[in-house]
């Protein structure tokens, strides 16, 4: 990976050691989607997994929105 | 109304719904309350309540925009996921987004506002390469900065503007990870290179030996190899159109969504 910024790379990546987000694949809204988990049954859209495009510009599956999903244990 | 009653209006226990009761309707936890028939008040409302005329709510006025707005900031994020403290624009949400505003009938131009430090080659690259082949109207406009791999994505549109204060640093690609001390490292860098160099010369009135002299130069940046361009200076190297703001960007994106509207009504027309 080549990373070409202005910013210092020590400063971009730092922490990325320790960043181990819980994701959790699920549906919401009838689309797939990658979610970090912040609850028991709710969560940060982090990607979406979809076919269909105009998902993408749907403003509630935008990444960084907070969703509820059914809950998942284990 | 009594408190008890009052909390009972946002929900639908087994008592709801309210109002229609007798006919037999049931619906659903989850659905939103219909509307209910107009009914005798069970009790005079409280005063303040009563006096109210409305709720302190602003309206947001809804138009039905025919342009795509595409804001590019904070850091491009490729392949690798950032600590979340960096703010970022997720590359494999972004290209998606430029096929539904390419096939969406709706949209008939697209704006790009960048305000970027750079990031990932390869997303920079793939985001730059999906707008410049775009056949909807495109203009972009540097806001604040478009540094480093904000450049060819700047460069893309089919005009592109940038703000008087705006800033893009133009400098040489750094590898991150595992460096390996032969002569080739240095090969895979230069053509990693050469990839950003070319497309933007493609893209723009910037020659490559210009683009690259601006790359190498020494004693511009404080700890680094490259060049600091500002507003009036990438538009005299040839990098950016025309100095401007958001008034003239859109205003220049209006006047090719005519001219395309017109060349499809011509190509019809002819057919």
């Amino acid at each position: 990976m080549i990373h070409y910024a202005a910013l210092p790379l020590e400063l971009v990546f730092e922490g990325v050691e320790t960043y181990r987000p819980d994701l959790v694949e699920t549906r919401v809204g009838g689309v797939t989607m990658l979610i970090e988990r912040t609850g028991p049954a709710e969560g940060r859209i982090v990607r979406l997994i979809s076919p269909n495009p105009q998902d993408f510009l749907n403003p509630q599956f935008a990444p960084g929105t907070m969703v509820r999903f059914a809950p998942q244990w284990g | 109304m009594r408190p008890d009653e009052r909390h009972n209006m946002g929900h639908e226990g087994p008592a709801a719904p309210r109002g229609v009761a007798g006919t037999g309707e049931r619906y659903e936890a989850d659905q939103p309350e219909p509307p209910q028939p107009q009914q005798p008040p069970m009790a005079p409302a409280p005063p303040v309540v009563g006096t109210l005329q409305a709720l302190g709510q602003t309206n947001v006025p809804q138009l039905e925009s025919n342009i795509y707005c595409l804001t590019i900031i904070g850091q491009i994020e490729g392949h690798l996921q950032l600590p979340p403290h960096n703010k970022t624009t997720k590359y494999e949400h972004i290209l998606p987004q430029l096929v539904a505003a390419e096939q969406n009938p709706h949209i008939e131009g697209i704006l790009i506002l960048l305000n970027t430090v750079g990031g990932d080659v390869e997303a920079g690259l793939a985001i730059a390469e999906c707008i410049a082949s775009l056949t909807k109207p495109t203009v972009s406009l540097v806001l604040g900065g478009g540094h480093s791999i904000g450049v060819p994505i700047a460069v893309a549109a089919d005009h592109s503007f940038i703000a008087e204060t705006a800033t893009m640093t133009i400098h040489p690609i750094r590898l991150t990870g595992l460096v390996i001390g032969v002569p080739q490292t240095f090969e895979y860098i230069d053509k990693m290179q050469e990839r950003v160099v070319r497309f933007v010369a493609r893209h723009s009135k910037c020659s490559e030996e210009q683009f690259k002299e601006l790359m190498f130069k020494t004693g511009e940046l404080t700890r680094d190899i490259g060049t600091n361009v500002i507003g009036p200076d990438a538009v005299k190297y040839g990098l950016i159109d025309a100095v401007g703001g958001l008034g003239e960007a859109i205003a220049e994106l209006n006047r090719r969504i005519e001219a395309h509207r017109e060349k499809r009504k011509r190509d019809v027309t002819v057919q």
